[in-house]
């Protein structure tokens, strides 16, 4: 899903609420907040806290502390893609069997740590693992944040580029 | 204007002693010619700046079959005379005699010299031209990595530190929980700023010669 950098918060916390009505369980891969101000901008957003899993890149990374928590996978760093890879696998073993998704935010943070061709590889090796596991994904990005050539790459393995609309993703 | 044009299987068309327009034209231009017989597909005759350009003397090339030299097709599937295909100004690859691939731009024409159809076969080298091409390309992609990995992030950033200084204001977020995010930001800037110097470093390596010594030196942080 794409967005103007000013909507991409907007569209990450209306995304979760469309999985949760959805009757999904999302898995949120943040490369962008850690988990603690995450569930405090969640919790403000009326998303329970109990209904989400996390997938923290970020907050090692900061030099906070990496709480306990169920519900939650530390990376020590948003480049370390091996560690990442693992704990796509893991969280979505570890989640009930119903519905799941899996939330990327964002692509374009990635891409301050990683080299495009190497996320794009990335994203294709997460994407086949999601569709071998029957699982759905969303990948936030900011418009014009991708390489046209990685673009269509990607759009051949994504089912569909969305462009984000605030107003046609709130209605029910 | 109504010389004879001979042809001779050691000198070509033109013998040394031969002084005629066309023969000095033949001589001086800057372009590669090369004339095909094309019911054997042997080359009867080539100017200089095709020796120059296939690396090859005339006398090498003279009577060889014009796919061993100047064209990729297999014997029996040649573009003009089997498959009836014009071709004009396109562009092909050449293997010179040293094996490298030479760049061009060629045009193939039938011509009658003498009541006899032969083959012109003229090219330009496009070396520098496709160089320049692939410069060209390489400049945009290091435009658009730039773009993708420094000025895309830094507008995300821009949005985070608003967050952030909302999330201040309105006193619901923890001291550390604040100093988590600006370090984050404050790491990501850094890795932005080492991201756009491996890219200058990156053009600087592969611009090579092209960019002055003290400059690259500079770029390089030498």
């Amino acid at each position: 899903m794409l967005a103007p950098p000013e909507d991409i918060h907007g569209m990450n916390i209306a995304v979760v609420k469309k999985i949760l009505g959805q009757g999904c369980t999302p898995l949120i891969i943040t490369v962008n907040q850690p988990f603690k101000v995450l569930t405090k901008i969640y919790t403000k957003e009326g998303i329970d806290s109990s209904k989400f899993y996390v997938i923290d890149t970020v907050t090692q990374y900061s030099g906070g502390v990496c709480e306990e928590n169920p519900r939650v996978h530390y990376i020590n760093n948003p480049s370390n893609l091996t560690d990442l890879g693992i704990a796509i696998s893991e969280v979505l073993k570890q989640m009930p069997d119903k519905k799941k998704c899996i939330m990327f935010d964002s692509v374009s943070m990635l891409l301050i740590h990683i080299p495009s061709a190497t996320a794009s590889k990335f994203f294709h090796f997460v994407v086949n693992k999601l569709k071998l596991s029957d699982v759905s994904g969303i990948f936030l990005c900011v418009e014009k944040g991708l390489d046209p050539v990685i673009l269509s790459q990607m759009s051949s393995f994504v089912d569909k580029i969305v462009d984000f609309e605030p107003e046609i993703i709130a209605k029910p | 204007m109504s010389q004879k044009i001979v042809l001779s299987h050691k000198t070509g068309f033109f013998s040394e002693d031969d002084d005629n327009l066309f023969k000095a034209v033949f001589d001086r231009i800057q372009t590669g010619i090369i004339i095909i017989d094309p019911d054997t597909h042997s080359i009867v005759d080539a100017n200089p700046i095709a020796e120059e350009i296939l690396g090859s003397s005339k006398s090498e090339m003279i009577n060889r079959m014009c796919h061993e030299y100047i064209c990729p097709a297999k014997e029996g599937t040649c573009p003009v005379t089997d498959n009836n295909t014009a071709i004009a100004n396109e562009e092909r690859i050449f293997i010179n005699k040293k094996g490298e691939k030479v760049a061009v731009q060629k045009t193939v024409a039938k011509v009658k010299i003498n009541g006899k159809e032969y083959l012109v076969e003229s090219f330009v080298d496009i070396s520098d031209r496709k160089k320049a091409d692939d410069r060209k390309v390489a400049l945009i992609g290091f435009m658009n990595e730039s773009v993708l990995r420094i000025r895309r992030p830094l507008e995300l950033t821009k949005m985070n530190m608003q967050l952030i200084a909302d999330q201040v204001k309105s006193g619901e977020y923890e001291s550390e929980e604040i100093r988590m995010e600006l370090q984050i930001q404050a790491n990501n800037i850094s890795q932005m700023i080492k991201n756009l110097d491996d890219l200058v470093r990156m053009v600087a390596e592969e611009r090579g010669e092209e960019i002055p010594k003290e400059f690259r030196e500079f770029l390089l942080g030498k």
